[in-house]
C-alpha cells in the first residue's frame, strides 16, 4: 500500500471526533469548536432528527434571554441575577462549543461584584462575542437544514 | 435503566438526555432541583439520578439530602454534575449524600463509566434488598416454631394459636415447610410394639 493510501486508510478508520480534532488546526479562530460539532454529531442517533440543529434551535430560543437578564442586572448592580444568568449562558456556550460567549460569560460571573464601569465593559465583551456566535451559529443550521 | 436527570441549562439537558438514552437508558428529565425532588419521591423513582449542583431554588445538594431523608429498600445511586472545581466542593458533594461527583465539562466517555458503575450498585443493591425479602420471608416461619409452646405432658399435643390442641407433627406441618413420614423408632419397638405383635399373635392362634 502506497504512503499515500496508508493514510487515506488511517483517516477513514478515526471517528468524526477524531477527524474533526485532526482537521481543527485553527479551532481557536473558529466560532464553534468542530470538535464539539463531531461529538454531538457522534451522540446523536440514527432515524433522529440532527442533534445539532436541534440544539441550535434551543440555544437561540433560550440564549437571548441571559443576556438580556444580564444586560437589566449590569445596568441596575444586581450581582446575584448577573452571576446567576452568567452562569446557565456559560453551561449551555460551552455544551455547544461556543467558548468564547462561554469564556466571557465565565468573566462576568466571577467579576458580578466589581465595579459598574468594570462589569459594563465584560458585558459588552460578551455581547459581541453573543452577537458574533448567533450568526454562526444560524449560519451552521443553514448548512446543515440545506 | 431509569435514569433521572435534573438540569437547568436546556442545551445541556438535551445533551445528557440524548447521550443517556444511546446508552440505552430510560431518561427521566426534570427541569430544576424541586421537579427532581418531586419525582425522587414518587414509590416508582428512577434508581439512578444524574443532578446538576448549580439549580435555582431547590439546588443538587439539597435534592441529595431530601433524597438520603427517605427510607427505600433501595436507595438511588446519585451522581453530581458542576462546573464547581476544588475538594472543598466534592467533600460538600458527598457529605450531602451523592455517591459520586463530576466536573463540566465532562469527558463523554468517563460519564459513561460512571454510569456503569451506578448501574453495577444499582443491580447489586436491588439483588440484595431481594435476598433479605426472602430471608424476612423465612424468619417469619423459624420465629412461629419459637418461643414457649404449651404441650399436655400425656398425650404430647401442643395447644396452637387458637387455643385448638394439635398433634405435634400437625402443629408443625401447619408452622413451617416440614412434611412427615411414619415409622417406628427401636426403642419403642422394643418396649411397646414388641408387646403388641405377640398379644396379636396369640390372639391369633386357635384356642386348644
Amino acid at each position: 500500500m502506497s504512503a499515500e493510501l496508508l493514510r487515506m486508510d488511517n483517516y477513514l478508520a478515526q471517528s468524526p471526533t477524531q477527524r474533526a480534532r485532526a482537521n481543527s488546526g485553527g479551532a481557536a479562530t473558529q466560532v464553534i469548536d468542530p470538535v464539539m460539532l463531531a461529538s454531538l454529531d457522534e451522540a446523536w442517533a440514527e432515524g433522529e432528527p440532527d442533534l445539532v440543529v436541534e440544539l441550535i434551535d434551543l440555544y437561540l430560543g433560550d440564549a437571548p434571554q441571559w443576556v438580556d437578564a444580564m444586560r437589566t442586572a449590569a445596568a441596575g448592580n444586581d450581582a446575584r441575577v448577573l452571576k446567576r444568568a452568567a452562569h446557565t449562558l456559560k453551561g449551555s456556550s460551552g455544551s455547544l462549543g461556543i467558548a468564547q460567549v462561554a469564556e466571557a460569560c465565565r468573566m462576568l460571573e466571577l467579576n458580578c461584584s466589581e465595579s459598574a464601569a468594570r462589569v459594563d465593559e465584560l458585558f459588552q465583551q460578551l455581547d459581541r462575542e453573543f452577537a458574533t456566535a448567533r450568526a454562526a451559529l444560524a449560519a451552521e443550521r443553514m448548512r446543515r437544514v440545506a | 435503566l431509569r435514569v433521572l436527570i435534573a438540569e437547568d441549562d436546556v442545551v445541556s439537558r438535551r445533551i445528557l438526555e440524548t447521550i443517556l438514552r444511546k446508552w440505552g437508558h430510560e431518561v427521566v428529565t426534570t427541569l430544576d432541583g424541586e421537579e427532581a425532588w418531586q419525582a425522587m419521591r414518587e414509590p416508582d423513582a428512577p434508581a439512578l439520578a444524574i443532578l446538576d449542583v448549580m439549580m435555582p431554588e431547590v439546588d443538587g445538594l439539597e435534592v441529595c439530602r431530601r433524597v438520603r431523608e427517605l427510607s427505600g429498600a433501595t436507595p438511588p445511586y446519585i451522581i453530581l454534575l458542576t462546573a464547581k472545581h476544588g475538594a472543598r466542593a466534592i467533600v460538600d458533594g458527598m457529605e450531602a449524600g451523592a455517591d459520586d461527583y463530576l466536573i463540566k465539562p465532562y469527558d463523554r466517555d468517563e460519564l459513561r463509566a460512571r454510569v456503569q458503575v451506578g448501574v453495577r450498585i444499582v443491580e447489586l443493591q436491588t439483588r440484595l434488598a431481594g435476598r433479605v425479602r426472602e430471608l424476612e420471608g423465612a424468619l417469619e416461619h423459624v420465629k412461629q416454631l419459637q418461643g414457649i409452646l404449651p404441650i399436655c405432658s400425656y398425650c404430647k399435643k401442643i395447644r396452637g394459636d387458637s387455643d385448638y390442641w394439635q398433634t405435634v407433627e400437625s402443629y408443625i406441618a401447619d408452622h413451617s415447610e416440614a412434611e412427615f413420614s411414619h415409622g417406628i423408632c427401636p426403642n419403642c419397638y422394643e418396649t411397646t410394639v414388641q408387646d403388641q405383635l405377640a398379644s396379636f399373635r396369640a390372639s391369633l392362634e386357635p384356642v386348644v
